[in-house]
């Protein structure tokens, strides 16, 4: 049994060598919040924050990150008060089908957790390896912009 | 007691509420079908042909089925070699496929079978040990080739032609030649590929003691799904349960059903019950689901000197893959939105949908719209400049009416077009861009379009319906069928009930898409379901209502006709007095004396006539949404390449329910139709697709997004629900004609052929300059 922590959690977990993070989120900890879309690294919605970086958990193995701290959608907020970024992305109407959004906010929040006052240049790279087929954007970069403004309020 | 509602959102129509599912979408905790997992799931995928075009001789399965891990594999024989399809009422002869092959493959992937195992390396195994013998047939990939005497033959259709539809009226031959001016062009639009994020997905589940099945399916149309299943699967329509979970966008391919589908629940009965989940790869979901139809788009049409349309005559061919799935209506709606949009009382055009042995064309966002748009919409600007018109000016003197009768019968009740033009183009500073950036290479296009609200294309009827039930706690419950496939038809349906109904938005919980729970609905397509669901949903809030203030009446002796419910409270609506809250009203209807439980019901049917389509008369829709887009682009005479500087939009939504998702919707079409106009395209090898996945078909990516400014005109239907009509779709079909119209006053060339690549700008700008030259 190998520990991994997630959303400051410890859990136990037979990892085989070959197993993406992913698998082992969705399959064997039943953390489904994490969605898989193309499983090759093209669309972002498996992204997930490790120490606080974003990467992608299609193509992580999880023996790579046993002792990193892995943050997934399901650890962001706080019982029923949502993380900024969540928030934010409530309020602009950010979210259509809402596939793609665990992953958009995980890269999201990776972000704003580096630079809560990003340019319009720095939102575009940082959302470039994810795709939403709904929304055009725009929305969501108008919850960037929101919930940068409310993270550094907090700072 | 905790309290359920929220002061904020009474009288929610009209304001930007939250989704109603938006906390689950944000925290991760929504249920999609890909999320779904049971004890003992088993995992399955479907048998594909591996030939375009080839005579099943044989399906050995034997040592498949020995393999330890694999419970059950079906072929045709489990289906009945029965045939579906997406027009059965409409086109009974475009019923065409089987729920798994028997005789014949049709196209590269078609499926003839599919294995359930324990595991999915167990599955894959198990797939390479099952023997398909076949005969291999001659092929034929492309459209035109496919309709020569002597091409292979894939149907019995004769020279390949699936459907003919015609259209029309007048005399367009005879009113031609009075014309000043008359040109003729033509079009080619590509495949294309819906992407949906999630790919299709389905979980079936056949119950032993009873006989009936489950299927939780990604749907955009679960009754649809229910009635398929029960035919190919010799059930009655009640012994079959589809169930939508939160859908991860579809677009049009989740509309119909899948061989997929029919497979997971005969699997399920194969090995005793027990689930079975097939997922789709976005191999799969790229090369093996739907796509758009690739479409040829001959136009041609006279005009007077002062911009009058006389007269228009055209062909269309499609590209239909190797089945009809809904492309009879996606033909009819590439032929039949012209006369929501101009005054023409002279038109023939025919649509031609032509089997190839390629992947499906199917319904995609736009249904046929998308393709006419682009060639219509760029046609009129090359008429416009060819007799040196101003393409808005051409265009406001040609473009139809509120309540006028079209030529073909459609009745255009609100009709905000001229506004759409004019606001669109006064915010867009048309005046001083418009044919005067060209040292710049800027330039700026127009294009406008109407689409239908609903349409009895699925069944005679169109109905949708609701059950708003309020219970005890004062919670409003509102079941609906109609499938929220992310767009947010259940935020914005629980907006009109709980207007309606003279409450909180808070207070609603809406449960959607259960075809053994929740009242029948046709699906989401069309941009039907604001406009028809919801006038059902008002209709149910309202009798609701009614049985509130039925209670109310009798207890406080008032006459039930001077009573309401507004903003929470029961009024007189003499005085305006307040009588009693809410809470105390319900408390009242479940008191000891009256003990009345509160459960209204609506549904509703457009206003509408049968389309005949032998001539293409009839008024297809309850009410027509209009729609005028302008595009500034950048050409690089360099590179060839297109930037997109700003996009205009004003829409005749008739009212915004709910403006910012309205916003979302004309943002999200926008984006969809700068990716279909500049690059996206779904490529073919041998009928093969080439490029099945996101590296290799590009999409709209965050960077680069340009701005968008959205103008909604709100006409106030009067058939609608709070004077709403749907708006899901039209902003996605003017845009490729606006972006070619604009990179034509750019830099002075034509593209008629998308999408529109640099190579293809260059291309036309080195022919420029040896024309000049010559």
């Amino acid at each position: 049994m190998t520990t991994l922590i997630i959303n400051k959690k410890e859990y136990e977990v037979n990892l085989l060598g070959h197993e993406t993070l992913l698998e082992v989120l969705r399959d064997k900890l039943s953390l489904t919040g994490t969605k898989t879309s193309c499983q090759e690294s093209e669309c972002g919605a498996c992204t997930v924050n490790i120490d606080k970086k974003a990467i992608l958990s299609c193509i992580t193995l999880a023996v790579d990150v046993v002792g990193k701290e892995i943050t997934t959608i399901e650890g962001l907020a706080d019982g029923e008060n949502l993380h900024p970024v969540q928030q934010a992305f409530l309020d602009h109407g950010s979210a259509q089908c809402g596939f793609c959004i665990p992953g958009m906010i995980m890269s999201c929040k990776a972000l704003l957790d580096n630079n809560q006052k990003p340019n319009q240049e720095e939102m575009e790279y940082a959302l470039d390896g994810n795709i939403c087929r709904c929304t055009g954007y725009l929305k969501i970069f108008n919850a960037i912009r929101a919930a940068g403004t409310q993270m550094k309020a907090h700072v | 007691m905790k309290t359920i509602f929220d002061k904020k959102y009474i009288n929610p129509v009209g304001k930007s509420v939250p989704k109603i599912d938006g906390k689950g979408i944000v925290t991760g905790q929504q249920k999609y079908v890909f999320d779904v997992s049971f004890p003992n799931m088993l995992v399955a995928k479907m048998i594909r042909s591996p030939h375009p075009h080839a005579r099943i001789i044989s399906i050995d399965t034997s040592k498949a089925e020995k393999l330890p891990g694999v419970k059950a594999i079906v072929t045709a024989i489990d289906t009945h070699n029965i045939k579906f399809g997406s027009n059965e009422y409409f086109f009974p002869h475009t019923v065409d496929q089987q729920a798994l092959e028997a005789d014949k493959v049709r196209y590269i992937g078609d499926e003839i079978g599919a294995v359930a195992a324990v595991d999915e390396e167990t599955v894959d195994e198990a797939l390479k040990l099952i023997d398909v013998q076949y005969e291999i047939l001659p092929a034929v990939f492309d459209m035109e080739e496919a309709i020569k005497p002597g091409a292979p033959q894939i149907h019995e259709a004769m020279n390949n032609i699936a459907v003919i539809l015609p259209v029309n009226f007048g005399n367009p031959e005879r009113i031609m030649k009075e014309a000043d001016y008359v040109r003729e062009d033509v079009f080619y639009t590509q495949a294309a590929a819906h992407c949906s994020m999630e790919p299709h997905v389905c979980v079936g589940q056949f119950e032993t003691f009873s006989n009936k099945v489950t299927l939780w399916s990604s749907s955009q149309a679960p009754f649809k799904c229910r009635e398929a299943l029960a035919k190919c699967l010799k059930m009655d329509l009640n012994d079959v349960r589809v169930i939508k979970l939160a859908v991860g966008g579809g677009f049009g391919s989740k509309l119909e059903m899948h061989p997929m589908d029919f497979a997971a629940v005969v699997l399920s009965k194969k090995c005793g019950g027990l689930p079975v989940k097939i997922c789709y790869t976005r191999e799969e979901e790229f090369a093996f689901s739907r796509r758009k139809h690739a479409m040829k788009y001959k136009v041609k049409t006279g005009i007077k000197k002062d911009g009058t349309i006389l007269a228009m005559t055209g062909e269309v061919l499609a590209d239909g893959g190797a089945y009809c799935s809904y492309g009879p209506t996606v033909i009819a709606a590439a032929i039949m939105r012209i006369f929501m949009v101009y005054k023409l009382q002279h038109f023939r055009i025919s649509g031609y949908r032509i089997y190839t042995n390629t992947p499906i064309s199917g319904a995609i966002r736009g249904f046929g719209g998308v393709q006419s748009g682009f060639a219509i919409e760029s046609h009129i600007d090359l008429l416009a400049r060819g007799i040196g018109m101003d393409p808005v000016e051409f265009r406001l003197k040609n473009i139809t009416r509120p309540n006028m009768v079209t030529v073909n019968k459609m009745l255009l009740t609100s009709n905000g077009l001229r506004d759409c033009i004019e606001k669109a183009a006064a915010a867009a500073d048309w005046k001083n861009k418009y044919n005067k950036q060209k040292h710049l290479c800027r330039g700026m296009g127009i294009g406008i379009a109407a689409d239908v609200m609903g349409s009895k294309m699925y069944k005679s009827h169109e109905s949708a319906g609701s059950i708003v039930k309020v219970e005890e706690d004062g919670s409003v419950y509102l079941f609906t069928g109609a499938a929220d496939t992310g767009q947010g038809s259940n935020t914005a349906l629980s907006q009109i009930a709980a207007q309606e109904l003279g409450v909180s938005y808070s207070r609603i919980r809406c449960k959607s898409g259960d075809t053994e729970i929740t009242p029948f609905d046709t699906g989401s397509f069309a941009s039907r379901v604001t406009f028809i669901s919801g006038n059902a949903t008002k209709r149910a809030a309202n009798d609701a209502k009614k049985q509130i203030l039925t209670i109310v009446a009798q207890e406080l002796k008032f006459n039930i006709d001077d009573l309401d419910i507004a903003a929470e409270e029961v009024i007189n609506t003499k005085d305006k007095s307040v009588l009693m809250n809410f809470d105390k009203a319900l408390e009242l209807c479940y008191s000891f004396n009256y003990g009345r439980q509160i459960i209204g019901r609506g549904s509703y049917n457009p206003k509408t006539t049968p389309v005949d389509f032998r001539t293409g008369e009839g008024n297809i829709s309850g009410s027509y949404g209009f729609e005028a887009q302008i595009a500034e682009v950048e050409v690089n005479k360099e590179t060839g390449e297109v930037k997109i500087l700003k996009v205009w939009d004003a829409h005749d939504i008739g009212k915004a329910i709910n403006p910012q998702q309205v916003e979302g919707q004309i943002e999200g079409s926008i984006a969809m139709g700068i990716g279909y106009s500049l690059y996206e395209d779904l490529k073919f090898k041998n009928g093969r697709v080439a490029n099945a996945n996101f590296a290799n078909y590009r999409l709209p990516k965050s960077l680069g997004t340009p701005a968008i400014e959205t103008i909604l005109i709100e006409t106030d239907e009067k058939e609608g629900p709070f004077g709403a009509k749907g708006m899901g779709e039209a902003s996605l079909l003017p845009t490729s004609a606006a972006i070619a119209n604009a990179i034509e006053d750019a830099v002075g060339v034509r593209i008629k052929e998308l999408p529109i690549t640099p190579d293809k700008i260059l291309k036309a700008l080195k022919e420029k300059e040896q024309a000049k030259t010559n």
